[in-house]
Order: C-alpha cells, then sequence, then structure tokens
C-alpha cells in the first residue's frame, strides 16, 4: 500500500499566501477507486473526524494486512479550507455556498474553480461520500440523502452503509449545483452522508458510518472480500417525502425538547415546549402529528416563527 | 441641481400607520414587522410593485425607495400640482428589515438568503414565510421590480437586468432610460429567487442593479430614482412626468456579455468609471503583487464596449470577477457559465 499527500488545486491569496486543497490516497493497487469529500461547508467538522477514522483504520490495515486493500481510498478533508479556518459556513471571503457552485468552472470564479478541481478529481470513482454534518441548529441521525431520480443506482449502495435513514428526496432545482447531483450526473455515484451537527464531532455516529463505508468498499471490491469486518450494526428506514412529516415553530421562545433524537414517537405526544426568557408560562407545546420516528431534532435552542425543531419518519404514509 | 431625488419637502408617512407585510413574534426583542407603502387610489388590484432590500447590505435600492415614496406621497398631497398618482403602487423598501439595520446580507437569524427562499411556504422556515408574504403581496401587480446592488465588491452601473424575457417585457425595459438593459439566461440559481417566482404570475418583471452594496453611491441614486419616475411616467402610472429621450440607453442581448476574470492575485487598483467606453486593448486597472509592490499586469479590456461592473474590492483573489464588458457583438463565452450563481 502507497500512502500519499497531494494537492488538487492551488489558488493564489491577494497577500503572500495560497489556497491548497489536499487529499490522501491510499493505493493499494488496481482495484475499484473510492473517495470521500468533507469540508465543503466549514462549519460542519463531523466528516473530518471520518477522515481521521478511516486514514487510522487504513495505517493499521498496512501494518496488519498489508494486501488487503485491493484499490485506492481517497480522502478530501478539508475542500473548503478557509472555511474550515474559520468556521464558516460558505467560502470566505465571498459569502457562497460551495455546494451551490457545481460543476464549477476551471476559469470561471474562486469558488467556480475549487468545485471544478474536485469533480475533475473525483470523476470516475466507484463511490463518492460527500460528508455533511447538518448545520448548527439541527442534529440528524446518520442518513443518507438521494435524489429521485438517482436512486435506482445509489439505494442499492446506500443498503450497506450502515446507516438509519435511507431519505430519497423529490427534484429541486436549485441542487442541482451541488457536488453529489453534479457527479451523479457524470455516472460517478455520489452518495450525501448527513449526520451529527455543525461546529461539533460525534464519535459513536463516526464509527457507525466507518463500518458503513468498509463493508460498502468491500462489495465494491475496493478491499479484500475475505477481509473479517465487524457485521453492520443498523439497517435503514426509507423516507421520501411522502412519510417525512416536518414540526416547525408556532411562535418564538427557548425550544426545550422532552424526547431523545431517533425515538418512536405516537402522533398527539409531547415532543417539547417553547417557552419565554421573559415569564414563566409554556408559549407553545410541540406535539407529534403522526406516529413515527424522530430522525431530526433542533440543537440549538433559540427558535423564531418557522424554524424547524424537528423531523419525523412516518410509520405510514401521510 | 434640487429635483425630487433631493428635495428638501418632508411628507409624513411614519412606519406606524404604514400597513404592515408581515408581523412575526421574536424570542427577546419586540415583534418584527415588515412595513411597506400603499400608494394611489386603492379601488384596484396594484398595478406595480417595486421591492429593494431582499438583501440588508443592498442599500441604494432602500434609499431610493424610501426617497420615491416620500416624493409620492408629496404628489398626493398636491405638492406637485402638474403630478397624479393615476393608479396604485406598492413599495417595499427593505423586506431584510433586521438584515438592514445590522447590515447583513442574509436575514440574521438563520444566515439565510432571503431571495433564495422564493416562492416561500406560509407554513415554512422563518424565510420561508417571508417570502410567501412578499409573493402574496405583490403578485397581483401587473409590474414588478426587483432592486439589487451587486455585493459590497463590485459596482454595476445601473441597468435593467433581464431574465429569460417575453417581449413585453423587453419593450417595457427601454421606458427606465437607465444607461443599458442586460439581457441573461436564467441560472438555475436562480430559480428561487423573487423574480422568477414573479415570472410564474404573468405580468412583467424586472430586476434593477445600481452601485455596490455597504453604501450607498449618490450619482447612481439619483440615476435609479429618475428612472423609477420616469417609467412610472411612461406606463401611466404617473401623469405629468417630463419623458427623456431613450438615445441614452443601450440594449445588450444574451451572449453580449463579457466577463474579465482574474488569472492573477494581489492589489487591483482601478481609476475607470462604470458606464465609460472601451476600446478593445484600453486599460482598465493595474494588478500589483501584494508584498513587494510591484506591479504584475496591467488590465486591458480583450472586447470593446460599455464596462457595465467594476472590481472595487482591492484585495484581488485568483479567479475573482475584475470587470463585466457589454459589446456591440454576441461573444463567444457564455457569461453564464462563469458566473453562475453570482449577483442578486
Amino acid at each position: 500500500m502507497r500512502i500519499q499527500r497531494d494537492t488538487v488545486l492551488e489558488l493564489r491569496l491577494p497577500y503572500c499566501e495560497n489556497l491548497h486543497i489536499g487529499r490522501t490516497v491510499f493505493d493499494g493497487g488496481p482495484g475499484p477507486r473510492v473517495a470521500v469529500v468533507s469540508g465543503i461547508h466549514g462549519d460542519e467538522i463531523e466528516g473530518l473526524y471520518l477522515t481521521h477514522r478511516i486514514a487510522a483504520y487504513l495505517e493499521e490495515l498496512e501494518r496488519t494486512q498489508p494486501n488487503a486493500l485491493l484499490g485506492k481510498v481517497e480522502i478530501y478533508p478539508a475542500v473548503n479550507p478557509l472555511g474550515i479556518d474559520t468556521m464558516t459556513r460558505s467560502v470566505p471571503p465571498y459569502g457562497s455556498d460551495l455546494n451551490r457552485q457545481f460543476p464549477g468552472h476551471s476559469r470561471g470564479l474562486f469558488p467556480q474553480r475549487i468545485a471544478a478541481a474536485i469533480v475533475a478529481a473525483v470523476r470516475g470513482a466507484a463511490l463518492v461520500v460527500d460528508v455533511h454534518a447538518s448545520n448548527i441548529y439541527l442534529r440528524e441521525i446518520p442518513q443518507v440523502r438521494i435524489a429521485n431520480e438517482f436512486a435506482d443506482t445509489l439505494v442499492p449502495l446506500a443498503q450497506t452503509m450502515n446507516l438509519d435513514v435511507v431519505w430519497v428526496h423529490g427534484a429541486m432545482t436549485v441542487l442541482e449545483a451541488t457536488l453529489a447531483h453534479s457527479v451523479n450526473d457524470i455516472q460517478t455515484p455520489c452518495l450525501v452522508v448527513e449526520m451529527g451537527v455543525g461546529m461539533r464531532v460525534t464519535p459513536a455516529f463516526t464509527e457507525q458510518v466507518l463500518l458503513g463505508l468498509l463493508h460498502t468498499w468491500r462489495r465494491l471490491g475496493v478491499l479484500d472480500p475475505r477481509l473479517e469486518l465487524p457485521a453492520l450494526t443498523h439497517a435503514p428506514l426509507v423516507a421520501d417525502d411522502g412519510n417525512v412529516q416536518y414540526l416547525n415553530a408556532e411562535t418564538s421562545g427557548l425550544f426545550l425538547p422532552e424526547i431523545e433524537h431517533w425515538s418512536g414517537v405516537a402522533a398527539g405526544q409531547c415532543l417539547g415546549r417553547i417557552v419565554s426568557p421573559h415569564h414563566g408560562r409554556t408559549l407553545s407545546e410541540v406535539r407529534s402529528p403522526t406516529d413515527g420516528v424522530l430522525f431530526t431534532l433542533r440543537e440549538f435552542p433559540l427558535v423564531h416563527e418557522g424554524s424547524l425543531m424537528a423531523r419525523i419518519v412516518a410509520a405510514a404514509p401521510r | 441641481m434640487t429635483g425630487p431625488f433631493d428635495s428638501d419637502i418632508q411628507e409624513e408617512a411614519a412606519e406606524d400607520v404604514a400597513p404592515v407585510l408581515l408581523r412575526m413574534t421574536a424570542p427577546l426583542r419586540e415583534a418584527f414587522v415588515i412595513p411597506y407603502h400603499d400608494l394611489g387610489p386603492r379601488t384596484a388590484a396594484p398595478r406595480m410593485a417595486l421591492v429593494a432590500g431582499l438583501h440588508g447590505n443592498e442599500i441604494n435600492g432602500v434609499f431610493v425607495l424610501s426617497r420615491l415614496a416620500n416624493y409620492l406621497a408629496g404628489v398626493a398631497a398636491g405638492r406637485y400640482p402638474a403630478q397624479q398618482l393615476r393608479e396604485r403602487l406598492l413599495i417595499v423598501p427593505a423586506v431584510n428589515v433586521l438584515g438592514l439595520n445590522l447590515r447583513t446580507r442574509e436575514w440574521p437569524f438563520d444566515k439565510t438568503d432571503l431571495n433564495r427562499m422564493f416562492p416561500g411556504y406560509d407554513a415554512g422556515e422563518t424565510t420561508q414565510r417571508i417570502a410567501n408574504a412578499v409573493m402574496e403581496l405583490t403578485r397581483h401587480a401587473h409590474y414588478r421590480v426587483d432592486i439589487h446592488s451587486s455585493n459590497e465588491d463590485f459596482e454595476e452601473l445601473p441597468h435593467v437586468r433581464l431574465y429569460d424575457a417575453s417581449d413585453e417585457e423587453r419593450a417595457t425595459a427601454w421606458k427606465f432610460h437607465l444607461p443599458a438593459v442586460i439581457e441573461r439566461r436564467a441560472n438555475k440559481l436562480f430559480s428561487v429567487t423573487m423574480a422568477n417566482a414573479w415570472s410564474y404570475h404573468g405580468g412583467e418583471n424586472f430586476v434593477v442593479q445600481a452601485g455596490r452594496a455597504g453604501g450607498i453611491q449618490a450619482e447612481h441614486c439619483e440615476t435609479l430614482f429618475k428612472a423609477l419616475v420616469t417609467l412610472l411616467g411612461e406606463i401611466g402610472i404617473l401623469s405629468g412626468v417630463e419623458i427623456a429621450s431613450d438615445e441614452d440607453t443601450h440594449y445588450f442581448g444574451l451572449d453580449q456579455t463579457f466577463p474579465l476574470i482574474s488569472e492573477k492575485a494581489g492589489f487591483f487598483v482601478s481609476k475607470k468609471t462604470v458606464g465609460s467606453w472601451l476600446l478593445a486593448g484600453a486599460v482598465i486597472g493595474s494588478v500589483y503583487a501584494g508584498f513587494s509592490g510591484k506591479l504584475i499586469e496591467t488590465v486591458k479590456a480583450p472586447v470593446a464596449g460599455m464596462l457595465s461592473g467594476l472590481r472595487r474590492q482591492p484585495l484581488l483573489y485568483e479567479g475573482d470577477l475584475l470587470a463585466r464588458i457589454q459589446t456591440r457583438h454576441p461573444v463567444k463565452q457564455r457569461v453564464e457559465t462563469y458566473l453562475s450563481g453570482q449577483g442578486q
């Protein structure tokens, strides 16, 4: 196994410095190539820990079973390095969401050049996993999100990813400018993994997804089929536009959940309260509209009218 | 020169009596409201809606619309006897009220771009609810204008921007009498903008760009103010308006926009003004190395045309937009490819 770190894009900054987008390649031979991309949004750190754990696993594999890697694993820990450096979701100083710049252009604007370089780097991989961590407001159970038009290819790939939810959603034009859509469009399968919350790391989720990645890579022939792995621990619920319920705040205040994330809920059950910091009254009781499982829960307690507090996969379609 | 734009006549249109587009609770502060002006005879649906301040740091449009509302209140009060407001007109100077007060482009509470939340949804996220309320207010108007001021790095010549325009919109765009009308293809990212959401309700829809975010450029504001008054006169909403000739308006169709993107980084300095005409090869500005101060590039116009936009932020990254040139003839570059998602 050869381990190599290189730079996929270098761009000059106004004063002295350059921006580097780096990757690490674990090369075990001519087998299939896979990639894990992280840090498109600079305030999402979960993926950086996942790339660390992948690297640690493969380095240990080199020591114990040097022939078990048959193909290549590429990790791209921080494709928005200035955003990661400054805890900024968008690309500083532009304020542009990098995940709305794809497929990009090598002679376009600064964020478009980053996008184009990432697409060029991962093109042709057997599987790309784009790791996100929700935002700073919401906590997500490990899940994969798949656009309807790519469901036939991607849902089977997602089945062994050890995730809790596979969410197949309808088309949104704006999502055509994401990494996932752009590389799926060029026949490079890409799964979007969401887990945890912005600005934080959730090690249990990382281990869950790492195990799923290893199983999937073994199935794709990146890893030796004889490689022993612990059994998968999670099987996904399939969510779609017909069975996902959104709970938005009826009023503004502090949201106090009264239920654990990723637990079953019954129709009418109280999930939490919105209270006022100014007085002792409860402003609103948040009740589940359906039987189901709570897979998104608000992490940041302050809510405004309309703020998303929770999402539920309904037990039966709406 | 003193005209309606810089008139010292002040009309009373206090915020506390203005109609409210939306009132929403807040966790700690008082409920926030988005006020608007409802002017002219209220017996019919509004003929026009003017909206600015979807982005809180784009101040030119907000200032011009508030001055326009003051002027039209003066017309209604009989201060300009030759003029009469004949049809109903809605003016929303700022949708992103708190963003304006805090000088932020986004909606400050959750950092979302209001102009990426349309058409909105009345039971959705906060910004979706605001977008929905704006749509409910404006969708019955025949003419709708959305005013922007680029971003804090780039200065736009005041112009009408048309996306996937109809023949009626092309004809009306001339009636602003702004220095330029520029056509562009709709961009997939702009599918969630207000202007695009308007297009599903028929009528005629326009995006106007003027100046640069983060401040007020008085000359551009005056140009824009006059353009809006002229437009109101041209389409019969305001009678008694003196109409200028349109010989100073230049029309640029699809593929008549050349984006000049930098391959260097450093300090960019330009003495040019937007609206000037350039010969191919004319000097636009200079790029100096950040540390050594050495001149590393003299930026020249690759094509002849009108300078419709110019970088004003000196700190230059590799891949930054330096200028936009409107050409008399089509160019090979598709501007939408290079500037995906840029602008309003």
